[in-house]
């Protein structure tokens, strides 16, 4: 992935991703370009120099001369950032989107000293969820209490314990208050989420922590495709997802959520582990660690547990604002 | 309502479809002679089964050779030289029914036909030197291009072979003038306006000798032919078939042929004949001599030590979709670049009468399901801000 000549004329390089040429393989016509998008994925906007001493010409002299890569054909590799539009030009402030880790135990990262130091922790099998307990129980989940609050996700069944994934939408800026509403235009209405479809798969995670959705725990999404690398999409959407989505204008206190001012909607869910990683060690060996002791603190009667374990993202995207949110994953398994 | 994409309408979408062309020029060096002694080159592979012969650009043991064409010969079974007592005289019969059977077809009774000048007099009579009672072209050289230098098809028009002359076969071995006086030129000159389709393998067309001056070297002209004892303005030695990217050289150019017409080879002088080379060296070695008693590597040795010179122009045929992505001035002026804000707040405005500004880098094609089918990068950044508006033209070749 070089660079492009950026010396003469401005040229445009362009290729086939990956999928598009999968889809055109398969001669099903799924290969059907409709729409498109900007992207500015090499621009850093903190170089805008809004005090260059040589008047507002220069404020972006930096961002100009910044030299773009060449495509490359990994479909989920590029075009992370996306360009908007809207019609308003007098906006200050737009909105982000933030792990929601404040609002309860329950959806809090793991920042323990546990194994997914800054991840949440996806347990792939019983036998690693009832560390330490050894409880066949699943009312009685080992580590996710000994772990609390630890961002141990059970991923096994609809057990409603352990921990789960929300993120908060809205515009974080001290600047306006969270009692005002956020404009109707910037209201993230359908969020895009996309998973190594090896390792697991989107369920809701049900009411917690005062997120009231609709449904219970355990129950699985839809799956929208899965492209050639395996990645799962999934579309959730204000108006037809409400065990997923929700609304958390009215949510205008500082401890219910992250997001400082007007606050738009929520999305939460959970993990439900493959069967593959429940029943084999394979992609643990291919994909990640095996036996591992890395900041051990699952112990039994017997002393520290070592554990198997594949580190990998969740990526949530708002359909609607195209803000882009990686969410940091550990997939853990009893060795 | 904030978006990030934007549909295509039917004004912006149009499909075109381009022929591009590339020289393809193959000097007789690389043939012979560059990678080794003649016959021995590096780049020269043959293959225990003897049907073909292949030649590459470099010795092909190298990851950096590419494969240019393959040599082969053969004669049908209807040819004067065909003998059981042959040097692999049925492999030479299969050869050339197999190059006959996917380029000429078959017959409506089934069996496979010749390969044959077409619009030659039918039938001949004979010229004095022989008697003709065809226009077939029996025994054969084929030239099979690969396909990296063919491409879709060879540019009509634009084929040509140059052999060395000279009786002194056993001299040139790694030289390529072989101490002859003059080249001749054989090509498909006119073939844009003048070809044929009745090739199961698609169009095809003569190759001629060429009317320039060198061809008339040696007293010769070699764009008449000697059919019914007279010279006529017909003198084809071989086809080119454009989208096989097969050459199909009547071996009936090269002295001494049971079947020489098209060339006036009675009053030649003996350096101004086409001959093949022999290894070891014999000076009175014939083409008879050589497709009746040699084997067929052998045989496409010999012709590789004659070839000056052969080029043609390639032809890809490029079908591209141009999609033109507009921005509006209202539109993509805001980023969801996690440094455009600082918190919430537009890093790049001060208040909230600033105008807001974006930079194009990437322009992504996607599905209706949101899937990234194509992606285009712009070689700098553009400046993105409601007092303007772009279109950038993305095309997509297939």
């Amino acid at each position: 992935m070089g660079f492009l000549d950026n010396s003469g004329d401005i040229i445009l390089d362009a290729v086939l991703t990956d999928t598009g040429r999968m889809r055109m393989a398969k001669g099903d016509n799924s290969f059907k370009i409709v729409k498109y998008a900007f992207g500015d994925d090499e621009i850093n906007y903190e170089l805008y120099n809004k005090s260059h001493a040589s008047g507002s010409a220069y404020y972006d002299l930096e961002i100009l001369q910044t030299p773009v890569l060449e495509a490359i054909t990994n479909n989920t590799s590029v075009l992370k950032h996306k360009l908007m539009s809207i019609p308003r030009t007098n906006l200050l402030y737009l909105p982000v989107m933030v792990p929601n880790e404040i609002s309860g135990d329950d959806t809090k990262r793991n920042l323990g000293t546990n194994q997914g130091y800054d991840k949440w922790v996806v347990a792939v099998d019983s036998d690693t969820r009832n560390i330490p307990t050894g409880d066949p129980s699943p009312t009685n989940p080992g580590i996710i209490v000994q772990d609390n609050p630890g961002g141990v996700i059970n991923g096994i069944d609809s057990v409603p314990v352990g921990a789960a994934i929300r993120i908060d939408q809205g515009l974080n800026t001290n600047e306006i208050a969270p009692t005002f509403s956020l404009s109707r235009d910037l209201v993230e209405t359908q969020y895009i989420v996309e998973i190594d479809n090896r390792l697991g798969s989107i369920v809701s995670a049900g009411s917690t922590n005062g997120l009231v959705m609709q449904g219970t725990a355990g129950s699985s999404a839809a799956v929208s495709f899965i492209d050639d690398d395996n990645i799962a999409s999934y579309f959730f959407s204000l108006n037809t997802d409400p065990q997923f989505v929700t609304n958390i204008s009215t949510k205008t206190g500082l401890n219910e959520s992250p997001v400082k001012g007007p606050r738009g909607t929520a999305l939460q869910f959970k993990i439900r582990s493959s069967i593959e990683l429940q029943t084999s060690t394979f992609l643990f060996e291919k994909l990640g660690r095996t036996n591992s002791r890395d900041g051990v603190t699952w112990t039994n009667t017997n002393g520290d547990l070592a554990y198997n374990y594949i580190d990998s993202i969740v990526r949530i995207t708002g359909a609607t604002t195209g803000y882009r949110l990686d969410i940091p994953l550990r997939f853990a398994k009893l060795a | 309502m904030a978006t990030t994409f934007k549909t295509f309408s039917n004004n912006d979408i149009v499909s075109t479809r381009t022929l591009l062309h590339e020289a393809i020029p193959i000097t007789g060096s690389i043939i012979s002679g560059t990678y080794g002694k003649w016959p021995n080159e590096d780049n020269i592979k043959n293959y225990s089964h003897g049907m073909f012969q292949s030649v590459y650009d470099y010795p092909y043991l190298s990851s950096s050779s590419n494969h240019l064409f393959d040599i082969t010969c053969g004669y049908s079974g209807q040819s004067v030289l065909s003998s059981s007592t042959n040097v692999q005289n049925s492999k030479k019969i299969n050869l050339y029914n197999q190059m006959a059977q996917v380029l000429m077809g078959h017959s409506t009774s089934g069996t496979i036909k010749e390969f044959e000048i077409p619009g030659s007099k039918s039938p001949p009579t004979g010229d004095g030197d022989g008697t003709f009672t065809h226009n077939k072209m029996r025994e054969c050289y084929f030239f099979n291009f690969s396909r990296l230098l063919v491409k879709d098809e060879i540019k009509k028009g634009s084929f040509s072979m140059t052999f060395m002359t000279g009786a002194a076969v056993e001299a040139p071995q790694n030289t390529h003038d072989g101490g002859t006086t003059a080249k001749r030129v054989f090509s498909d000159a006119g073939a844009q306006n003048n070809y044929f389709t009745n090739s199961p393998a698609g169009e095809y067309a003569i190759l001629t000798a060429s009317s320039a001056a060198p061809e008339t070297a040696g007293g010769v002209n070699y764009t008449q032919d000697r059919v019914g004892g007279a010279r006529t303005n017909y003198a084809g030695v071989g086809l080119v078939f454009y989208q096989a990217g097969v050459a199909v050289i009547s071996s009936s150019l090269f002295w001494e042929h049971p079947e020489q017409r098209h060339h006036d080879y009675l009053t030649l002088a003996a350096a101004n004949k086409i001959m093949i080379a022999s290894y070891p060296p014999k000076s009175t070695f014939t083409f008879r001599d050589m497709f009746t008693g040699s084997v067929i590597s052998g045989t496409t040795d010999g012709l590789r030590n004659r070839i000056a010179d052969i080029s043609f122009n390639n032809t890809t045929e490029l079908n591209s979709t141009i999609y033109f992505c507009r921005a509006h001035h209202n539109e993509f002026n805001y980023s969801s670049n996690p440094t455009y804000l600082d918190g919430s707040k537009i890093r790049v405005k001060d208040s909230s009468l600033d105008q807001p500004v974006s930079y194009i880098t990437t322009v992504g094609l996607y599905s209706a399901d949101n899937e990234l089918l194509a992606i285009a990068k712009l070689s700098e950044p553009l400046k993105k801000a409601p007092d303007n508006e772009l279109t950038i033209r993305v095309r997509l070749d297939y």
